[in-house]
């Protein structure tokens, strides 16, 4: 049935529709599908459950949600069953035999599914009282779990498209614009720019037509917020984006996504054309004499391409390039036109502010940063996933409180904010609240929302050596500080990994960082300094080892790094040797096992499958010299 | 004369031969005269078979420019819809070739240099046929912590080709790409359009040995 909603009335009517034709007692699986549960095989969990429905005659009486991320992917496939809200944790094809016959017909629950808290062994059975969930604010990632990201009704039912219609029918464009300047908004993709003063001055730019424009190039590697939020809520952004094209006078909008992100192309694309069939998209929408169009620019893989500047000039179909911003873009942005670009997250926010109001938004985070950020925690810590928390939380709080802490028990070295071009913070900094100008202080910045943790076994260094290696790779080349100054970088970070830096190389970073920082062209080059920086102020010791003991304390950087066979806890199976790609292990039954370090090339694959944790690190590469023919000493098996 | 066989042509040899004699050109001995026939029809075979590939040629090109076309037709002649129209092509030939490159060039009226330009910008495009399988390990900051580079290693060693090298038997094109977003489930890899995590050098290798082992079972 095609409606086109005609009015605010209609909408309540229509909404009330969608319910009244819903039971409320109808038993749901709702079953996450987005990336990350997919590769772990939730598809195959999918069609077992239809299986199984079908085998009881249940096809008709129970509902299959096929919804988007739930946050935390470590655990999947997630799957909830309502009513009760039952949540299940790493769902394998398997269990939907007994999720049918024992959850939906009897009604109970299945322990060995539910989560256990790893600290007292105990099964969880409500979301809320899961750590992971305990202490998140999940504003905008709420309505993930309930709603399929290909039905506009489930959308409509949670009370969507109300701020539209309040926005159309009862406040004026100044009134939106100032609501959402009063809201204290600011620019989630990481610049922290207040949303409404760029609404502001596009508004009053002069030029027709004016566009609005969703930035979802999500290239920060390690990051996946606008990921979830465009696969999971499609119509939650296209919403915001309808208000915010409302308030400053634009006619056309563009979303532009990443061609990695193949889902998310899909879902938004099909929610723009359920929003248009409905009438809440094109012309005259809900009949309020406002037209307004929106296209889907797919990326081509570009990390630069981000920058505004440059996403503008790669949806005027040119290559993705930054330019001088004498002019903002918000006065002269896609084809020399007043246009607004903000962040997916960020316009996710606007239907919420518009609903319930600035008062009731600034209530959550802090004065200078209100309301919620979605990081995606990962790395080296237990719990990795989709985390949504007000700001001003500690990032102690995030990392061991949500996170769980560093896993197999390990000690925490770093966090790393804001992808490639962010910093590393170190531990005695972890009480810093989470806002935008605070960890800028640090040398580091909010960025989209990246958090990786890092523990004892990374090494800094090497970390460092991979941004600007990234860095390097993406800089578009247009201006030379960052071209060149990147690839001196680069060269000089090979050599300290390589055991060749000198001291005076650390100054030469230094110098180069200041060169990168002030003198780029854009936001790409001038951050590039600030893992540069972080690094070598917190870690320089790591840099010292480098350098004068030629020791990587990570044991991570290859050339500065031997593996050794200890021969008391060798038990001479053959694994190590039947493993190593380059024949660098000799040894035979009952002798223990040898590695040649002339052969070997540090693959550390030895180390990997070893069943004793005999194979062990040496740095520096100065392992005891190795000895042939030795008799193995028998011992029981470690776990 | 395109569906002549060999002995047709032979006959039609001697068919002229016979004429030769009733001229009364029959100084040559014949066996001469046939051998020079036969070299005569041998060469025409061969200019066949070059028109045969011209041909076969020509009709690459015209399936090519039809399947442009197709592309460009959905998006209409506007030129900042290059990107789109290329990522389509991509999407559907895994690579983008010379011709294709012309014939948008042509019907955008963007100059072909400022294609060039687009096309080898972008990460997206290949201007090199790939494999039929194309795994992209993720070298992303999460999976680079995890051990991601391990895995590439990995994978480059029991292919033995390098990173944006295609197999010789051209099942496999091997990438590294910066981020698919699956970073909580690190290291990960991608093939084709499906997605591994909680990847180990051994694992990661075990999943290439079964694509191959399903490949040869075909």
């Amino acid at each position: 049935m095609t409606w086109r909603i005609r009015g605010k009335k209609m909408l309540e009517k229509i909404r009330s529709e969608i319910l009244s034709r819903r039971e409320p007692s109808k038993p749901c699986i709702a079953i996450c599908v987005s990336t990350g549960c997919t590769s772990l095989g939730s598809l195959e969990l999918v069609e077992r459950l239809k299986e199984e429905l079908e085998k009881r005659g249940l096809t008709d009486k129970v509902d299959l949600k096929l919804t988007g991320c739930l946050g935390f992917c470590e655990l999947g496939p997630r799957l909830t069953i309502y009513p009760g809200e039952i949540p299940y944790f790493k769902v394998k094809p398997e269990d939907a035999e007994d999720i049918v016959s024992q959850t939906i017909i009897k009604g109970q629950i299945i322990e060995r599914l539910l989560y256990v808290d790893p600290s007292t062994g105990e099964r969880i059975r409500r979301l809320e009282d899961i750590p992971f969930y305990r202490y998140q604010y999940r504003l905008l990632l709420e309505n993930n779990a309930k709603i399929d990201p290909k039905n506009i009704e489930d959308y409509i039912a949670l009370g969507g498209y109300q701020a539209l219609a309040k926005a159309l029918f009862e406040m004026k464009p100044e009134e939106i614009v100032e609501e959402i300047k009063r809201s204290g908004l600011r620019g989630r993709g990481g610049g922290g720019f207040p949303t409404g003063v760029k609404w502001e001055t596009t508004r009053n730019a002069p030029g027709e037509p004016k566009y609005v424009l969703v930035n979802c190039d999500e290239g920060d590697p390690g990051a996946f917020m606008d990921r979830a939020l465009m696969e999971g809520n499609p119509h939650l952004v296209l919403e915001g984006l309808i208000i915010g094209a409302y308030a400053i006078g634009a006619s056309q909008g563009y979303v532009y996504v990443r061609e990695e992100y193949p889902l998310a192309v899909k879902n938004i694309t099909l929610a723009i054309q359920q929003a248009q069939e409905h009438g809440l998209l094109g012309e005259d929408i809900m009949g309020s004499g406002f037209s307004f169009h929106v296209k889907v620019h797919r990326g081509a893989g570009a990390f630069v391409s981000g920058e505004s500047t440059a996403l503008m000039s790669a949806i005027e179909g040119r290559v993705g390039e930054p330019r001088l911003k004498y002019i903002h873009t918000a006065v002269k942005g896609l084809w020399d036109k007043p246009s607004c670009l903000n962040n997916v997250e960020t316009w996710a926010n606007v239907p919420y502010i518009i609903l319930r109001g600035a008062d009731w938004f600034r209530s959550i985070g802090t004065p200078d940063s209100p309301g919620t950020k979605i990081f995606s925690l990962v790395g080296k810590v237990k719990n990795t996933g989709l985390v949504e928390v007000p700001m001003g939380i500690t990032l102690r709080d995030i990392i061991f409180k949500i996170g769980g802490g560093i896993r197999e028990g390990k000690k925490f070295k770093a966090v790393q904010t804001g992808g490639p071009s962010g910093g590393f913070i170190p531990e005695q900094y972890l009480d810093t609240p989470v806002d935008f100008d605070s960890l800028t202080k640090l040398g580091s910045m909010m960025g989209s929302g990246g958090m990786i943790v890092m523990d004892e076994d990374t090494c800094i260094v090497d970390v460092t050596r991979y941004y600007v290696d990234f860095l390097f790779q993406e800089s578009c080349g247009k201006c030379v500080p960052c071209r060149e100054g990147l690839k001196q970088a680069r060269k000089i970070l090979n050599h300290i990994c390589e055991g060749k830096g000198t001291m005076e190389d650390l100054e030469t970073l230094q110098d180069l960082s200041e060169l990168l920082r002030n003198a780029s062209l854009c936001a790409l080059g001038t951050t590039a300094a600030n893992p540069i920086m972080t690094s070598i102020e917190y870690f320089r010791n790591e840099y010292e080892a480098h350098i004068l003991e030629k020791r990587c304390p990570a044991k991570v950087c290859k050339a500065l790094v031997a593996y050794y066979n200890n021969p008391e806890k060798c038990q001479a199976c053959g694994i190590c040797l039947r493993n190593c790609p380059v024949q660098a292990i000799s040894g035979e039954k009952d002798i223990v096992h040898v590695i040649n370090q002339d052969r070997c090339i540090r693959c550390g694959v030895c180390f990997a499958v070893c069943p004793f944790n005999a194979v062990e690190k040496y740095s520096p590469a100065t392992p005891p010299p190795a000895k042939y023919g030795v008799k193995v000493v028998r011992r029981k098996k470690e776990k | 004369m395109a569906g002549l066989s060999k002995t047709e042509i032979l006959l039609k040899g001697l068919e002229i031969l016979s004429e030769y004699y009733s001229l009364g050109l029959d100084k040559p001995p014949l066996s001469l005269e046939l051998k020079r026939l036969k070299e005569e029809a041998l060469r025409y075979m061969e200019a066949l078979k070059q028109i045969r590939r011209k041909e076969e040629a020509l009709k690459e090109v015209v399936k090519e420019i039809r399947g442009v076309n197709e592309v460009v037709d959905k998006y209409g002649e506007n030129p900042s819809a290059l990107i789109q129209i290329l990522l389509d092509l991509q999407a559907k030939n895994h690579w983008i070739s010379k011709i294709a490159l012309l014939w948008i060039s042509e019907r955008l009226r963007i100059p072909l240099s400022q294609i060039y330009q687009v096309v080898t910008f972008y990460k997206a495009f290949s201007l090199k046929p790939r494999g039929k399988h194309l795994i992209r390990v993720c070298l992303g900051t999460a999976c680079h912590v995890r051990g991601g580079p391990k895995i590439m290693e990995a994978v480059e060693r029991h292919l033995g080709i390098s990173r944006g090298e295609t197999t010789p038997d051209g099942l496999f094109t091997l990438e590294s790409v910066n981020c698919l977003g699956c970073c909580a489930l690190g290291p990960v890899m991608m093939v084709d359009d499906k997605y591994y995590g909680n990847l180990t050098p051994t694992s990661a290798v075990k999943v290439l040995d079964k694509i191959r082992r399903g490949e040869s079972e075909k």
